[in-house]
C-alpha cells in the first residue's frame, strides 16, 4: 500500500456521469443542454469523431472509423472508444455482412443536432414574455453571487460575523464530509477535506458542492434528471437575462430556491415569476478544470481574485481586507503584519508542514497562490517564483519518504543461476520490486506473481528433465 | 522539477467568405433551393460547430465582395437585432445564425443593385487583413491566463487576382509572423496564391470537388485544430506551385523581370513598373559617358 496523500475526490462531469446508471444516462440525453455539456467535455479527438458521424444516420463500420486516425494515435482511439461506450454515447452494433460497427446514441444525436441547428427537444428555460420593470445589471448579480458564496465559506472557516447559513446548506456540508460534529459538541468543525475544499478555486468549489447536493437530491424528493437538466441549461444561459419560472414543476421550484441560497441564481422575491442566473452558475458543467468564472472574475470581480504577491524570499503580500481571504492564507503562512488593506506573511517549512498535516497538498497550495496572484504578477511570468513552487513541493515530498508496495517474496533458491534467471525474467516484465544477491532474495509485485510463478514452474520442470 | 503553468487555450477561427461567386451559385438549383443557400447554411453550421467544441472558443465571420468587406459576426452595428429562436437551438448559435444571414443578405443585395460590374475582383486580401487585425485585437484583450490559438479559414470560389498580389503576400507573411494559421477551402476554382499562403503558415489547402458536400469537407478537414491534425488522416497536401504569376499577363513565369522597388513580377521588360510607377533607368549609365565624350570633343 502506498501512503499517498488522500486528496479531495472532485470528479469532473464524465466521472460523475459514469457513476450514474444506464437508464438515468439515457433519460439525461433527452435534453439538448445536457448533450451539449457532455459533448464539450470530451477530448478533442472524440469530439471530432462525433462531429463526423453526427449527420450519418446509420452505423459506421469499425474498420472505416479506425482508418481516420494516423497509425501512431491508435492508442488514443482505443481510449475514445472506451470513453464513448462508457458514457453510452455510442454502442457496438452488428452490421450487414457481419461487420462490427458503431452507432451513435439516437437520442444524443438528435438533441446535439438540435442544439446545433435547431429542431430538437425544446429548452424548458425561457425568457418571460414581458420585460422586467426592475431589471438587474451584471454588476449587481456578480456582487450578489460572490456575497452568497463567501457566506458559506465564511461559515466554514468559522468567522462568525456573518449570518448563519440555512439548514439545507449545513446538511450538505456535513454530507460532503467538509464539516463534522464532534461527539459531545454542538459546534460544527471543519475537516481535512474542508481545508482542501477552501483552497480550490470558486468554480471547482461550486461544482463539488453541487455534486454533493445532487447525491442527496433523491432523498429530498427531487428528480435527479430534472435537476441535472436544469443545471445544464442554467450553465448555457445568458448573463443578465431573466428567465421565467412559470413552466417549472414544484420540484424544480424547490431546487431553484436552494440554488438561490448558494448564489447561483438571483431572485428578488420568491413569487417574482422570474430569476437571473449568476456567473457562478454559468458554464458550471466544465467542472473543476476550467471555467469562465476565473477568467471573467479577473476583470469584473477584482476584489475577489488576484490579490497575492509572492516574492522569492518567501514573503507573501496579500492585498485584501476580507477576513476569509486572510484566514485562507493563514492556513499555510505565518502571518507577520496586518494592515487595513494588506497582510504580510512568510512561508516557512513549519507553516507548510502544518498545512500538509491538516491534509492540504502541496499542489493545492501552489495552485491557490497561482490562481489568486496579483494582476501585476502576470506581467512578468512566471506568476509564482519557481523556487517557491519547488520548495513547497520538496517540503511535501520530505514527508513521504517511504513507498509501500504489496509484493511476494521469493527466497531459498538452490543455485545462483536459478536466482539470476528468475530475477532477469521479473525485471524484463517490470514486476520486480526489490532484490538482493546476498541471500538470493527477490520481491515481485502481486500482479506479477502469477506470471513469475508459472515461469518458475516451467523452468524447474525443464531443468529436471 | 518540472512545473508548467497551465493556460487555458482559446481557439479563434476567423472565417473569411468570398461573396463574389454568390451570383454564380445563386443560379444553380439544388433540391428546391439554390446552391448559394446550401453554401451559407453549411458555413453557419460550421461556425456553430466550432463554437460548440468548447465554451472558450471564439468565432469571427467576415465577408467580402468586389466593393466592400463586412464583419458579419460579431456584428459591428451594436444594437442587438431580435432573432427568431428555433426550438431546441442554443441561444448563442441562433444569434450567429441570424447575424450572418442578415449581414450576408445586405452585402449581396447591395451588390446586385449596383450593376456597375467593371471591377469584379473580390477584396479577399483586404478581408483577410481585417481578420488579422481582429485576431490581434482579441489577443491583446485576452486575459493573461489564456492562450489564443488563432486561425483564418478562407472560403472562396473566385480566381486569383494579380491586382491584389501585394496585399495577399503582406497578409501571408504577417500571419506567419503572428503565428496565425491560414486554411483555405476552394470551390470550383483553384488559387495558386492561397495555396502558397496555406503552405507558408502551415495551414491546410483543399480544393473541393463537389460544392454540395461543403459542410462535410469543412467538418472533416477544417474543424480539427492544427495541433490535432497530426493525429488524423487528412487529404495529402497539394503540391504547391511557387511560381509567381506575372503582373502584366497573369502567366506563371519561371524567370521574369522583378521591380527593384515593389518586387512586382513581369514577364516582359517595360520601362515603368505598372504597380508602383517606378521608372527603370537601365540604359542611363551607358548613355551618360558617351554624351560627355562628345562634349569634350566639341570643346
Amino acid at each position: 500500500m502506498s501512503v499517498q496523500q488522500r486528496t479531495l475526490d472532485c470528479k469532473d462531469l464524465h466521472e460523475y456521469l459514469k457513476t450514474l446508471s444506464a437508464t438515468v444516462l439515457d433519460r439525461l440525453y433527452n435534453h439538448p443542454a445536457t448533450c451539449l455539456a457532455v459533448f464539450r467535455e470530451l477530448p478533442e479527438l472524440s469530439r471530432l469523431y462525433i462531429m463526423r458521424i453526427l449527420f450519418v444516420d446509420q452505423a459506421v463500420p469499425k474498420a472505416i472509423m479506425g482508418s481516420w486516425v494516423s497509425p501512431n494515435s491508435a492508442k488514443e482511439l482505443e481510449d475514445i472508444v472506451k470513453l464513448l461506450t462508457e458514457l453510452r454515447l455510442w454502442q457496438e452494433v452488428e452490421m450487414q455482412g457481419g461487420l462490427k460497427g458503431w452507432l451513435l446514441n439516437p437520442t444524443f444525436r438528435r438533441n446535439l443536432k438540435g442544439a446545433l441547428l435547431g429542431g430538437g427537444n425544446e429548452w424548458s428555460m425561457k425568457p418571460p414574455t414581458d420585460a422586467d420593470p426592475k431589471a438587474r445589471g451584471i454588476a449587481i448579480l456578480d456582487e450578489y453571487a460572490m456575497g452568497r458564496w463567501e457566506c458559506v465559506l465564511h461559515f466554514m472557516v468559522g468567522s462568525h460575523q456573518h449570518e448563519v447559513i440555512s439548514s439545507d446548506a449545513l446538511q450538505i456540508l456535513q454530507h460532503a464530509g467538509l464539516m463534522k460534529k464532534e461527539p459531545g459538541e454542538n459546534q460544527l468543525t471543519i475537516t481535512r477535506d474542508g481545508f482542501q475544499f477552501l483552497l480550490m478555486d470558486t468554480s471547482a468549489q461550486v461544482w463539488y458542492f453541487l455534486l454533493q447536493y445532487l447525491d442527496t437530491a433523491t432523498a429530498r424528493g427531487l428528480d435527479l434528471i430534472d435537476c441535472l437538466g436544469f443545471l445544464f441549461q442554467l450553465s448555457f444561459s445568458t448573463l443578465g437575462q431573466d428567465y421565467s419560472t412559470d413552466s417549472m414543476s414544484d420540484g424544480l421550484q424547490k431546487f431553484l430556491q436552494h440554488l438561490r441560497e448558494f448564489g447561483l441564481v438571483y431572485q428578488r422575491k420568491r413569487k417574482d415569476g422570474r430569476f437571473y442566473p449568476t456567473r457562478l452558475a454559468l458554464d458550471i458543467a466544465s467542472g473543476p478544470k476550467k471555467s469562465m468564472l476565473n477568467t471573467m472574475a479577473a476583470t469584473s470581480l477584482n476584489q475577489s481574485s488576484g490579490y497575492i504577491v509572492v516574492e522569492t524570499n518567501y514573503r507573501v503580500y496579500a492585498y485584501t481586507d476580507s477576513s476569509l481571504q486572510v484566514a485562507l492564507i493563514a492556513l499555510f503562512c505565518e502571518l507577520m503584519y496586518r494592515f487595513p488593506n494588506l497582510v504580510v506573511g512568510i512561508i516557512t517549512r513549519e507553516s507548510v508542514r502544518q498545512a500538509l498535516r491538516s491534509g492540504i497538498t502541496a499542489d493545492q497550495i501552489v495552485s491557490f497562490l497561482r490562481q489568486h496572484a496579483h494582476p501585476e504578477c502576470y506581467k512578468e511570468p512566471p506568476v509564482l517564483p519557481s523556487t517557491i513552487a519547488d520548495q513547497i513541493k520538496l517540503w511535501a515530498i520530505e514527508r513521504d519518504r517511504f513507498v509501500y508496495k504489496e509484493g511476494v517474496l521469493y527466497n531459498q533458491f538452490d543455485s545462483q543461476a536459478d536466482f539470476e534467471i528468475l530475477k532477469n525474467y521479473a525485471q524484463e516484465r517490470g514486476v520486480l520490486v526489490w532484490h538482493t544477491t546476498h541471500g538470493r532474495k527477490m520481491v515481485v509485485t502481486k500482479e506479477g506473481h502469477e506470471e513469475v510463478r508459472k515461469f518458475w514452474k516451467r523452468h524447474s520442470r525443464n531443468g529436471s528433465m | 522539477m518540472e512545473d508548467k503553468e497551465e493556460r487555458i487555450e482559446t481557439s479563434l477561427v476567423a472565417i473569411v467568405i468570398d461573396a463574389t461567386p454568390a451570383k454564380k451559385f445563386a443560379s444553380q438549383p439544388l433540391d428546391g433551393s439554390s446552391m448559394m443557400n446550401r453554401i451559407f447554411d453549411s458555413l453557419i453550421a460550421f461556425g456553430n460547430a466550432h463554437l460548440m467544441q468548447a465554451s472558450h472558443n471564439k468565432l469571427a465571420i467576415i465577408a467580402c465582395n468586389s466593393k466592400s468587406t463586412k464583419f458579419l459576426y460579431p456584428s459591428m452595428d451594436g444594437n442587438s437585432r431580435s432573432y427568431q429562436n428555433r426550438p431546441g437551438q442554443y441561444d448563442m448559435f441562433a444569434k450567429v445564425d441570424s447575424d450572418v444571414r442578415h449581414g450576408l443578405g445586405e452585402l449581396i443585395l447591395n451588390d446586385l443593385t449596383d450593376n456597375d460590374s467593371t471591377k469584379s475582383d473580390s477584396l479577399l486580401g483586404g478581408a483577410m487583413a481585417r481578420a488579422l487585425c481582429y485576431i490581434h485585437r482579441v489577443q491583446r484583450e485576452l486575459s493573461l491566463s489564456h492562450q489564443l490559438k488563432p486561425r483564418v479559414l478562407v472560403v472562396s470560389g473566385s480566381c486569383d487576382s494579380a491586382l491584389q498580389y501585394m496585399t495577399f503576400m503582406n497578409v501571408f507573411f504577417t500571419a506567419q509572423k503572428e503565428n496565425v494559421v491560414i486554411d483555405c477551402c476552394m470551390m470550383d476554382t483553384d488559387s495558386g496564391l492561397l495555396q502558397q499562403g496555406c503552405d507558408i503558415t502551415g495551414g491546410q489547402y483543399l480544393h473541393i470537388p463537389s460544392v454540395a458536400g461543403l459542410l462535410e469537407y469543412l467538418l472533416w478537414v477544417f474543424l480539427p485544430s492544427p495541433s490535432c491534425r497530426s493525429k488524423i488522416v487528412l487529404p495529402p497536401p497539394t503540391k504547391v506551385d511557387y511560381r509567381a504569376a506575372c503582373f502584366c499577363h497573369h502567366k506563371l513565369v519561371d524567370i521574369g523581370w522583378v521591380c527593384s522597388v515593389c518586387l512586382s513580377i513581369f514577364c516582359k521588360f517595360s520601362i515603368m513598373c505598372t504597380t508602383c510607377n517606378t521608372e527603370f533607368k537601365l540604359n542611363r549609365p551607358a548613355i551618360v559617358p558617351a554624351k560627355s565624350k562628345k562634349r569634350a570633343r566639341i570643346e
